[in-house]
């Protein structure tokens, strides 16, 4: 399938549902190449004009940390999310961002307008992730992983005699890695890691029931340039007294959008019968009005019905039966928080929500 | 002449038909359940309910797509797998035999000689 110009697998033989559950029960690896990353020289000048776009206190990072945020318009709607590391590269300090692969282009322009030496890696570096429960033992007996690595670290580590980027995170909702690899070593990587018996490759299709049970946002789906973090219920990952700075883009819609009611909320669904909640889709209240729309929908393979995130108007009282139209009829659907499966991340990562 | 069980015949659609005393079996072919990948959900056609050729007449949902199921030749709906109510996977396992879908008493035979053999459509595949 073309996906942000590449040609993805969905799945490799044994299907999504499969993929999906070996993840949860066991482990799974990514090749999540596609996406964006890129080295900015930590310095106070290129960290200035970053937090123009980036709702952090970019000097204020933690070494070997990594933090979920944005990239925010003059709007403060969101240009794209992304992942943010402070780590030391051959003893220079650097911001390491991983990026969506369909922003690219958006992205880049303003990394390079901030940072004109910005030097993008994801031509001569493979990411992989590994995601579930048993990644910690799948890794450990090919990479140097110590034992208090939480999730949300990051680190550089060794294979093939090369450097490698380690970070403890991922988007799957369970503990794992990410490995940002060298594309000489990264065969021998991947043919390393497959020789565990329990773990195997997995394609987007199971990345996306696996993230949307764990209640993620997706860019393009819960988030786009109209959005901002706090409509998408993503006001956690924003740094609260940035949103008095004037240098940060839309801090003050940010800020009166954080202090007034909103007027949409972010919500998960999931379908009381069998029918298949599919992005657009429309939701209605109990007299046929329109109160909002699907914007994530797929098949659980751990509640093993349909689920799905979407936007409702905020007045509208969730104690009150939502429906669906599906094939020009509606569906009774129940509302449930978010996530749909409990995350289990390494300690005291409970990062995300 | 007792009952005899047709050849298998393919649409463009992807599906199967098979006949037997003017009673067509459909259901969809091995290469469909394939590329849709997992099947989760189908919504089964009503009993009783006349329908022409390439009539909409149920949709069949996987973890990747849902995906319609026309009716291959005119007929009328006389029974449907309820079988795959509780579990529409048969389709992935077996979708040429357990995974019949619907069965139609069929008005026209001569819409079923325009459709295609085994060997036709597994050359309409390699196109």
């Amino acid at each position: 399938m073309p996906f942000a110009g590449f040609n993805m697998p969905i799945n490799y033989k044994t299907g999504i549902i499969n993929e999906h559950k070996n993840v949860r029960n066991h482990s799974g690896i990514f090749d999540v190449s596609h996406m964006g990353q890129i080295l900015i020289e930590n310095n106070e000048s290129y960290l200035h004009k970053l937090e123009k776009y980036i709702p952090l206190q970019l000097k204020n990072l933690i070494k070997n940390r990594s933090h979920y945020s944005f990239l925010l318009n003059k709007d403060g709607g969101v240009i794209d999310d992304l992942i943010i590391s402070n780590i030391d590269i051959k003893d220079k300090p650097y911001l390491y961002i991983v990026y969506n692969a369909s922003r690219k282009k958006e992205d880049e322009e303003i990394f390079i307008s901030c940072a004109p030496n910005a030097e993008k890696i994801y031509n001569k570096n493979c990411l992989f992730a590994i995601q579930g429960p048993d990644s910690i033992n799948v890794l450990k007996n090919i990479i140097d992983i110590p034992n208090n690595m939480n999730f949300f670290d990051i680190l550089i580590s060794k294979y093939d005699n090369n450097e490698i980027i380690v970070s403890r995170s991922g988007y799957t909702g369970e503990d794992g890695f990410e490995l940002s690899i060298p594309n000489e070593s990264a065969e021998n990587l991947i043919t390393d890691l497959l020789k565990n018996e329990n773990t195997m490759l997995c394609g987007l299709g199971s990345r996306d029931s696996l993230r949307l049970e764990a209640g993620l946002s997706l860019y393009g789906h819960e988030l786009n340039e109209n959005i901002t973090p706090i409509e998408a219920g993503l006001s956690w990952a924003l740094d609260k007294e940035r949103l008095e700075d004037k240098n940060l883009n839309g801090n003050k819609i940010l800020s009166d959008q954080l202090k007034n009611n909103l007027s949409n909320k972010k919500i998960g669904l999931i379908s009381t019968n069998k029918s298949m909640l599919r992005d657009g889709m429309t939701l209605f209240d109990n007299n046929n009005n329109e109160i909002g729309k699907i914007t994530s929908g797929c098949f659980s393979p751990n509640l093993n019905k349909s689920i799905a995130i979407g936007y409702i108007k905020s007045e509208f009282n969730t104690d009150n039966p939502i429906f669906c139209e599906i094939r020009k009829k509606l569906e009774l659907l129940k509302i449930n928080n978010l996530p749909f499966v409990k995350k289990n991340y390494k300690k005291n990562g409970s990062v995300y929500e | 002449m007792g009952a005899y069980m047709s050849e298998k015949k393919y649409t463009k659609d992807h599906e199967w038909v098979s006949i037997e005393n003017e009673i067509a079996t459909i259901g969809i072919s091995n290469h469909a359940q394939e590329s849709l990948g997992d099947i989760v959900f189908i919504e089964l056609p009503s009993v009783g309910n006349s329908v022409k050729a390439k009539d909409e007449i149920c949709v069949v949902e996987s973890v990747k797509a849902a995906s319609d199921i026309y009716a291959p030749i005119d007929g009328e709906i006389i029974e449907v797998n309820n079988n795959l109510e509780n579990d529409a996977a048969i389709i992935n396992q077996d979708a040429e035999n357990d995974g019949w879908i619907f069965k139609m008493k069929i008005s026209d035979s001569n819409q079923y000689s325009d459709l295609m053999s085994e060997d036709e459509y597994k050359q309409f595949l390699e196109q």
